[in-house]
């Protein structure tokens, strides 16, 4: 049983047909060929397939495709305007926050979800909100420094 | 691949249409969460999924003038985080919501799928039996109350039967004097899905003598199902919480509970934790109910 289903991919609109149990990050990885989206665990708790459906982080490899249609997603490609970085993402590299890279686009989504909400995030809610991310290159301080430095100070 | 069906239910009425048609072939998908994970690992592979994501019907919390707290089976975890209504009715949900895995899964996860799932190491379990909640079901012969204490009866098996989902949630209001707490152990909170031990109070303590009138426990992570721990508030309920008291009922607490034994701990290490985190939570609540916390509404 096939469904015909929207997505708005990075304010982009793309119908896709899926089967009932496909996944969101199958539909983004292979049907838009939108490969930023690393998929690892499959079970909720890596964290490197974070998107945003409508503004809140969601894993998008077990989020089914049927259910996030009509809705709005953001993948790591839709984060940079007009081919510029995004000022976490300028952060991540300044701060070397990236090592092997793999879990990059789910901390920088998770982040972003974040200061959106919270643009005065403190240290302990940057470490909460990360806590369900994980890297195994070199640990957290350098992701944790380089949100923390692109929190609005109040002026 | 085998050939999946899918409904989008827009009612609760097509939902309970759809599973009557299933015949028991029908999963229930709601927030996601646990079904795709099961489905990834290939534990689960539906041939129907009825979908009660967009039942509006399903959705919001409510509170009654009599004070009774109603949560839709759909209602997220981070609704439940971060409702006011829910703070000021029940304390203890949103300190319970706050410990679920991590903000993405918060985002999605709903607080009926949770309990459908009867994961014996979920946290919404837990909260369900402390606060002796009922669970309302909707089935093909109408709706059906079902007491938290008796809604979990087997490994991942609920008192629902088939052709029934959960619909709402319903916590009855605090008594005053009442103080509630819950606590958690967990290697890393956020992807420690095995090895969790929790403990949920709700303890009810006479001013003038000190004494825990009633006493609500709930535990997690310490047997096939979730627990309540019905000989540990025996043991409690008309005592005064000094420290014999304590150590006696957490003697009874350990016979109580059958904890698995995993990749992580032993049986008896988990019989311990839930000892020390019974302690701890049980103390909170009772200074909360000293204070007065939750007698404010």
């Amino acid at each position: 049983m096939s469904i015909e289903i929207t997505l708005e991919v990075n304010g982009r609109t793309h119908r896709a047909r899926v089967e009932p149990t496909t996944t969101l990050i199958e539909v983004l990885r292979e049907t838009l060929g939108l490969t930023g989206t690393n998929k690892d665990c499959g079970m909720g708790i890596c964290g490197v397939c974070t998107v945003l459906v409508n503004g809140r982080t969601a894993s998008s490899c077990i989020l089914l495709a049927v259910q996030a249609d009509g809705e709005r997603i953001t993948t790591v490609e839709g984060l940079e305007q007009d081919g510029h970085l995004t000022p976490l993402q300028e952060s991540f590299l300044r701060f070397g926050a990236v090592q092997c890279g793999y879990c990059t686009p789910g901390f920088l989504m998770t982040a972003t979800a974040l200061l959106a909400e919270k643009p005065r995030a403190t240290r302990p809610e940057i470490v909460d909100a990360l806590r369900g991310n994980i890297c195994r290159c070199t640990g957290y301080k350098k992701i944790v420094e380089a949100v923390e430095s692109v929190v609005a100070r109040p002026s | 691949m085998s050939e999946c069906r899918y409904t989008r239910a827009r009612r609760v009425d097509e939902a309970v249409a759809a599973l009557a048609e299933a015949k028991g072939d029908a999963h229930v998908i709601a927030g996601g969460i646990a079904l795709g994970i099961l489905m990834n690992e290939k534990l689960v592979s539906p041939t129907w999924l009825v979908d009660i994501s967009r039942i509006e019907a399903l959705k919001g919390i409510v509170r009654g003038p009599d004070g009774t707290l109603r949560i839709g089976a759909l209602t997220t975890h981070r609704e439940v985080e971060e409702s006011p209504a829910v703070a000021a009715a029940q304390p203890m949900l949103p300190e319970m919501a706050a410990e679920i895995a991590c903000g993405r899964i918060k985002n999605r996860g709903t607080f009926g799928g949770n309990l459908s799932l009867a994961d014996p190491q979920g946290d919404p379990p837990v909260a369900v039996i402390a606060l002796r909640a009922t669970m309302r079901a909707a089935g093909p012969l109408g709706v059906r109350d079902i007491p938290a204490t008796e809604f979990f009866r087997d490994l991942y098996t609920t008192a629902l039967r088939e052709g029934e989902l959960l619909q709402e949630v319903l916590f009855p209001p605090l008594a005053p004097g009442a103080g509630t707490a819950y606590g958690k152990f967990a290697a890393r909170r956020a992807m420690d899905y095995t090895s969790t031990v929790a403990v949920g109070v709700r303890a009810v303590v006479e001013p003038a003598t000190g004494c825990i009138k009633d006493i609500g426990l709930g535990l997690g992570g310490v047997g096939p199902i979730p627990v309540w721990a019905r000989a540990t508030e025996a043991a409690l309920r008309g005592m005064r919480p000094e420290p014999a008291v304590i150590d006696r009922a957490c003697d009874v607490l350990v016979d109580e509970i059958e904890p698995l034994a995993d990749h992580l701990y032993s049986a008896d290490f988990k019989r311990h934790v839930a000892t020390v985190i019974l302690r701890r939570t049980l103390a909170r609540a009772c200074a909360r109910a000293a204070r007065g916390v939750e007698a404010r509404r």
